[in-house]
């Protein structure tokens, strides 16, 4: 889920990369500095995890997390993200240069959104965890999938055929992200439950 | 309602449309495919799947002498001008130029077509729906085949589409002069002294160097898992699996990363990588800029005021 570069009306690609460097400024104020590594290891897996693909039907859709990302990292998450996506377009041309804070809003006010909704939830069971985890991931990408229908309507009606066969063609992808995520939390909580931890906001705001 | 044009053409154009259509691209992809991996050198030890950014920053050119603070302000700069304009004709400059750009920085063709064969896939997309489903407007051209009249081709979309990937790929083809005539510290240090905050760099950095442990790391999990007989299929469990296989590879690679930065800081890591890197601006450095904002800015004009 990508948006490439020249589909969006110049003005809003400009919006898009002022906001999303602004919101990167914030998340980067408030990683301290010995979280580096964690943030760089959710970075990092959140590109390989786009090259991790799982079957579905006939095709095969690869996993995006961006609700993974929250859960892990709280508010340091949009810092993630928009090196995550920055990597992407460096490594492979996915998402274009100029459609750059585009794809780390697109992305990343979702990561940050399911880590709120995380932290506020905190399951103490199994289950619990399972479930919010299904939440996070499913919601996750349902919301990144939503701002990516409204980033491409922008370009004008035009558009609206491109966008509902984006937002069909998603929908498969909701399930698939909200399992993987859910089991992904459960796993976590029942093997390392210091990751689920989000210590990272908690330390600069106290 | 609406007075746009419509042209009649016989059933049979459809079919003959479609296979032309699909022959091209598939010959297209084809032949992309084949050039971008055609001349690869076979070395079990690293992993193509994912590409060294910057392969080329050894060689001599008119780029890899620009100084990068330049060299990325300019080319942006001249990115967001090339996707500011609208016709398929200034998209089609952009991509000529941008082509110039990769031959005047003697790059290898191959990771330039690599770039173009990752966003195929997206832009097919646009390139097939976009004609059908643009709203008709006064004034626009309409083929409709035979008497399937809910099938209508609207050439300002096909138009439209055509504007898209042409900034696209001209982007994409600029990707590899901007990146591979510098090594990725020295492009990152530039990066910081263009007001990026040192944190993010070194993130940067941190993060790329990362990405070649894990995928390391996940392949030999899945190895693993394979030894033990697991098979992807389309249920439930193999989302479990993968699942569980997720938060291995975190709750692994934090550990891992965990102790690399205890004994980086053991070493007196303080933030940042000592390298020194310098810098210094000539008047090339200015001229080369200009000349690229310029060009963009000669296409923006182009593209409003040459009425093509």
């Amino acid at each position: 889920m990508h948006i490439s570069d020249g589909v969006l009306p110049i003005s809003i690609a400009i919006g898009c990369g002022v906001a999303s460097l602004a919101v990167a400024a914030w998340s980067a104020k408030q990683t301290a500095s010995e979280d580096l590594p964690k943030v760089a290891v959710v970075t990092a897996s959140f590109f390989v995890s786009s090259l991790i693909h799982v079957p579905l039907g006939p095709t095969s859709v690869h996993l995006l997390i961006p609700g993974l990302v929250g859960v892990l990292l709280g508010r340091s998450a949009f810092l993630s993200i928009i090196i995550g996506v920055l990597l992407q377009s460096l490594l492979f041309s996915f998402g274009g240069l100029t459609a750059l804070g585009a794809n780390a809003l697109m992305m990343g006010v979702p990561a940050l959104l399911c880590g709120l909704l995380f932290n506020r939830l905190r399951g103490t069971t199994h289950k619990q965890n399972l479930l919010i985890g299904a939440l996070a991931g499913g919601g996750g990408t349902l919301l990144a999938a939503s701002i990516l229908a409204l980033l491409l309507v922008s370009g004008g009606e035009d558009f609206v055929g491109v966008m509902k066969l984006a937002l069909l063609s998603h929908l498969p992808v909701f399930v698939v992200e909200a399992l993987v995520s859910g089991f992904t939390v459960s796993f976590l909580f029942r093997v390392k439950p210091e990751l689920l931890e989000q210590r990272l906001g908690a330390l600069s705001q106290g | 309602m609406v007075a746009a044009q419509t042209v009649q053409l016989p059933l049979y154009a459809l079919f003959v449309a479609a296979l032309l259509l699909a022959g091209g691209w598939w010959l297209t992809l084809r032949t992309l495919k084949s050039i971008a991996c055609g001349t690869q050198v076979e070395q079990p030890e690293r992993d193509w799947s994912v590409p060294v950014i910057d392969a080329s920053a050894e060689g001599d050119s008119l780029f890899h002498r620009w100084d990068v603070r330049f060299k990325i302000v300019a080319l942006l700069g001249f990115a967001f001008l090339v996707v500011a304009t609208r016709s398929p004709w200034s998209a089609l400059i952009a991509v000529l130029l941008s082509l110039t750009a990769v031959f005047v920085a003697k790059l290898p063709l191959r990771r330039s077509l690599q770039r173009l064969l990752a966003i195929s896939g997206f832009l097919s997309m646009f390139l097939l729906i976009m004609p059908l489903t643009a709203v008709t407007r006064p004034g626009d051209t309409l083929l409709i085949f035979g008497h399937l009249d809910w099938l209508s081709f609207n050439l300002r979309g096909l138009q439209l589409a055509l504007a898209i990937a042409g900034k696209a790929c001209a982007v994409a083809l600029l990707m590899e002069p901007l990146l591979a005539t510098a090594s990725l510290p020295r492009t990152v240090e530039g990066l910081t002294r263009l007001g990026v905050p040192e944190k993010v760099g070194q993130m940067i950095l941190l993060a790329h160097r990362y990405i070649f442990v894990f995928i390391e790391e996940s392949r030999r999990m899945m190895v693993g898992m394979q030894v033990r007989g697991f098979q992807r299929r389309g249920n439930v469990e193999t989302l479990r699996v993968m699942g569980n296989f997720l938060g291995m590879l975190f709750v692994r690679s934090f550990e891992r990363t965990q102790r690399v930065y205890d004994a980086m800081q053991a070493r007196g890591y303080q933030g940042r990588f000592p390298a020194p890197f310098y810098f210094k601006m000539s008047a090339g450095d200015w001229l080369h800029a200009s000349v690229w904002l310029l060009l963009g800015v000669a296409l923006l004009l182009f593209d409003r005021l040459g009425g093509c």
